[in-house]
């Protein structure tokens, strides 16, 4: 169930303004504190969003990675990614 | 007691008050906007009820309602850093939630009860344009329209006709409008965006179709053809048609006084009055 963790995170970087900035900075310091399972670890550092959908991520949360343009993401790359994964109820 | 005067369908583009901002009182949404706030203040209303579906900013996972009611005197909203629209008090009335949340679960809908919380965008923005003021107090009703399993569409509909006993039932007088608010077909950052975008709209004749049952008053064939399935094919906030539906629920089943789409978001604007 660590996918609730990649989803809370991704609200975090709305919330919380020093995260956002870690994320920004340092993202596998910055993620060092959640509980994830290697898979989500590394889509989330390689801004695999696509990747993230298809284990479970919800799509507006994981909107924020984009917004807030981190782990190396922008609206083209976010874009492409998503777009490349099976659409889901999630 | 209290009446529904008027009842209105709303879109709630997070990014609508920047670009109102940006382009001037000429642009299509500012008047589309501007004719919806005169509609409103016609209507002098006391009280705004309305149904609305949060995008995991109000619940989240942890806990996640299927209805809802904002019971607080006061709230706060936008929650989720709304361009042009910095996060505010925003008045409620405590004594008629309360009042609608009892008589709703004593008519068999089991309603959460919110006594502190936010709002995000989806309340915000439409009182933004509406009641630029923020002085009709406002309670909202959350249906859950994103994320399966929705409520089914005579579910809400249902809702929306206990909310209006509910009000009416109320022995002060209030002149009482209340709205929908959401989209009838657009996906919202997942995989069905168009390229280039962060949305897209995925189902426009459905969007089409909405709106032509909405300006005939056809509530019955709408109920039947506002499937789970349906909704899902219009996107991942699709479902917030159900905050029409609920809305609609609200008043007589008749044609809209007015319904105008703005087919590039897969929304529109309408009034009954």
């Amino acid at each position: 169930m660590s996918i609730y963790n990649v989803n809370y995170l991704c609200r975090e970087l709305l919330r919380d303004h020093a995260f956002r900035a870690a994320m920004k900075a340092d993202p596998a310091a910055a993620l060092k504190a959640y509980d994830l399972t290697d898979a989500e670890r590394s889509a989330l550092l390689a801004g695999e969003v696509g990747k993230l959908y298809e284990l479970g991520a919800n799509g507006f949360l994981l909107g924020y990675l984009c917004r807030f343009e981190v782990c190396g993401l922008n609206l083209d790359t976010y874009n492409s990614r998503i777009r490349a994964a099976a659409p889901g109820g999630h | 007691m209290a009446d529904v005067v008027g009842a209105f369908g709303v879109p709630h583009t997070p990014v609508f008050p920047f670009f109102v901002e940006r382009d001037g009182p000429e642009c299509e949404t500012a008047k589309l906007f501007a004719r919806m706030r005169g509609e409103i203040e016609a209507l002098r209303p006391d009280l705004i009820v309305m149904f609305d579906t949060d995008h995991l900013n109000t619940f989240f996972f942890d806990n996640l309602p299927i209805l809802a009611i904002g019971t607080a005197d006061m709230f706060q909203g936008p929650n989720d850093e709304v361009r042009g629209v910095p996060m505010r008090d925003l008045k409620s009335m405590g004594d008629v939630a309360r009042h609608i949340h009892t008589h709703v679960v004593t008519a068999g809908f089991d309603v959460a009860s919110l006594q502190k919380y936010t709002v995000d965008h989806s309340v915000v923005v439409p009182l933004h344009f509406m009641t630029p003021q923020f002085n009709v107090p406002v309670i909202p009703i959350f249906i859950s329209g994103h994320l399966p399993p929705l409520p089914a569409a005579r579910r809400a509909y249902a809702f929306g006709q206990a909310v209006r006993k509910a009000i009416e039932s109320w022995p002060g007088k209030l002149r009482v409008v209340t709205m929908g608010s959401g989209s009838f077909s657009l996906e919202v950052w997942g995989p069905r965006i168009a390229p280039g975008r962060s949305d897209g709209v995925t189902d426009p004749a459905w969007v089409t179709r909405v709106c032509g049952l909405l300006e005939k008053g056809d509530i019955e064939t709408l109920l039947n053809e506002a499937t789970p399935e349906q909704m899902a094919k219009a996107g991942n906030v699709g479902g917030e048609l159900l905050d029409w539906i609920a809305m609609l629920g609200t008043i007589d089943a008749r044609p809209a006084k007015f319904i105008t789409p703005q087919m590039q978001n897969g929304h529109a604007y309408a009034v009954w009055s």
